[in-house]
């Protein structure tokens, strides 16, 4: 199997249709595309040792090639609570620094997540985060709270979980998170301060690395179906995702994806779904309702538990 | 008292005080409040689950009438009162003060600058309006403050005490049932304001 790499284009939307032609003669995937006025943003997977021809496509457009690390992982983004405390500084603003490598960001506000003694999550918020590939907790600015209250939100996540807040602490000290990136507390301004920015490369670069690690586990016992190709293949049979309009109707993740289409509606569709190889999708992935509105989710087995992988 | 002349964050950590300190700075500039306020001390405990503040306001502006913000000339002959508006911002507040006392159809507005109000007596209503009250800072003022409070404050602490009184504020918040000496604290810290300071 290919080796695929992904990339972020950036460019004129004049003729991007010919890099787009490249792409599917090279065997790559176009994740996401978005059309801005007359510029145009392309998150693609390209495959390793095609790479500087599509760099040269992408030169002769006057376009920008850059790694985007983060492509293909959707992460969600936790505050406290929906309350002006939290958003829309800091808690969207490390979002919107995520997506800048790729990634698909979604905000999830507890009901009842803010205070000490009274923080908790619900079955259902858990279930919702579980969703995802990897949580970002934005908390505030007191270490007192983020090392002694705030890791039982923590109970019964079982993703990677990157916590964020104002005080310099290790990651040791937050008991039950993978990272903790420090100087994103609680504000009321934009993040743009040089220190603030800086903060956020560093939380890009440390949440690139948590990927890159669970892609490394991945590979040990790999996939049965590669997600791009499962969204292409959706994309192909069945056309009503084209009329969906909301933002990433195919999200993927790491080990799946989520199609924005009402469950009951479509599920089976998709089961039926077919490969070239003569499997449908059903036996390759657990298909369910996910937690997020009414959409389905898609989780794909791996090799091992398949028997072979395509 | 100037403005700002105190500003004060308490806190045990050093680093979350200028973490805070910048919060309320925020919300300060946000609420446009930084001119009302003389004096101003926030103590900081997390691990109590507690948060005090306590203010010294400044005396802001007198109130605003008519001819602070607009010309009213009176025209006998045509049986009308012509305000010229200088200061767009009070408008609002003018208008429902006219509408409730010459209705709403005795009052036209020919463009943004101008209010023509046609009543039988234009003289003397025209030096009626003169001093009419338009608004009244301190009630914005006051309603500013309380959002302020809340915004502040730390999310969880829902349990809220505040005394507002001439220009003294006081708010304490927390998760727990107030305890009486956090309020007699912070009302220890408005006599240190109050003390403290230049003249």
């Amino acid at each position: 199997m290919a080796v695929l790499r992904p990339y972020l284009y950036t460019g004129g939307v004049h003729k991007h249709g010919l890099l787009i032609e490249l792409l599917e003669d090279l065997g790559g995937y176009i994740i996401q595309k978005v059309v801005t006025g007359t510029e145009v943003n392309i998150i693609m997977l390209i495959p390793e040792k095609d790479i500087p021809i599509v760099k040269e496509q992408a030169d002769e457009l006057l376009g920008m090639m850059a790694e985007a690390p983060l492509t293909g992982v959707e992460i969600a983004v936790v505050s406290p609570t929906l309350a002006s405390h939290h958003l829309p500084h800091s808690a969207c603003d490390v979002a919107e620094y995520l997506r800048h490598p790729g990634a698909n960001t979604n905000m999830i506000g507890l009901a009842r997540g803010m205070g000490r003694r009274v923080s908790l999550s619900m079955d259902y918020e858990r279930k919702l985060i579980n969703e995802h590939d990897i949580v970002v907790f934005t908390f505030g600015s007191f270490s007192d709270c983020i090392i002694n209250k705030k890791p039982k939100l923590f109970e019964g996540i079982e993703i990677p979980i990157v916590v964020t807040g104002g005080p310099d602490l290790k990651t040791e000290e937050v008991a039950g998170s993978d990272l903790y990136v420090g100087n994103i507390g609680r504000t009321s301004h934009r993040l743009r301060k040089s220190e603030e920015v800086s903060a956020l490369d560093k939380l890009n670069e440390e949440v690139g690395k948590i990927a890159d690690n669970i892609r490394r586990q991945q590979a040990k016992d790999p996939l049965a179906v590669l997600p791009a190709r499962v969204m292409k293949e959706v994309e192909n049979q069945v056309p009503e995702i084209r009329t969906v309009l909301s933002p990433a109707p195919l999200t993927l993740q790491l080990n799946g994806l989520r199609v924005k289409l009402p469950y009951d509606e479509f599920h089976e569709r998709l089961e039926k779904l077919e490969f070239d190889e003569g499997v449908t999708l059903s036996e390759l992935a657990n298909i369910s309702r996910s937690k997020m509105k009414n959409y389905i989710l898609i989780k794909i087995k791996s090799k091992s538990d398949v028997g072979f992988a395509i | 008292m100037d403005s700002l002349e105190i500003f004060a964050v308490e806190s045990i950590v050093a680093s979350e005080q200028e973490f805070y300190r910048k919060i309320i700075e925020d919300n300060m500039a946000s609420l446009r409040l930084a001119p009302a306020i003389g004096r101003i001390k926030v103590v900081l405990r997390p691990e109590d689950s507690l948060f005090q503040m306590a203010i010294i306001l400044r005396d802001v502006g007198t109130r605003v009438t008519t001819v602070d913000i607009a010309d009213v000339e009176a025209k006998p002959v045509a049986g009308e009162i012509i305000i010229s508006i200088k200061k767009e911002q009070y408008i609002p507040e003018l208008l429902g003060k006219l509408w409730e006392r010459y209705g709403k159809a005795n009052i036209s507005q020919p463009d943004r600058w101008t209010v023509a109000i046609s009543t039988d007596k234009p003289e003397e209503e025209a030096n009626f309006l003169k001093d009419l009250m338009v608004a009244d800072p301190r009630h914005r003022l006051h309603e500013n403050l309380v959002d302020f409070a809340i915004r502040v404050t730390p999310e969880g602490f829902r349990v809220r005490y505040h005394l507002y009184k001439g220009n003294r504020f006081i708010f304490v918040a927390s998760e727990e049932a107030l305890k009486r000496e956090w309020i007699e604290e912070t009302e220890s810290m408005l006599e240190e304001l109050i003390k403290g300071g230049k003249k």
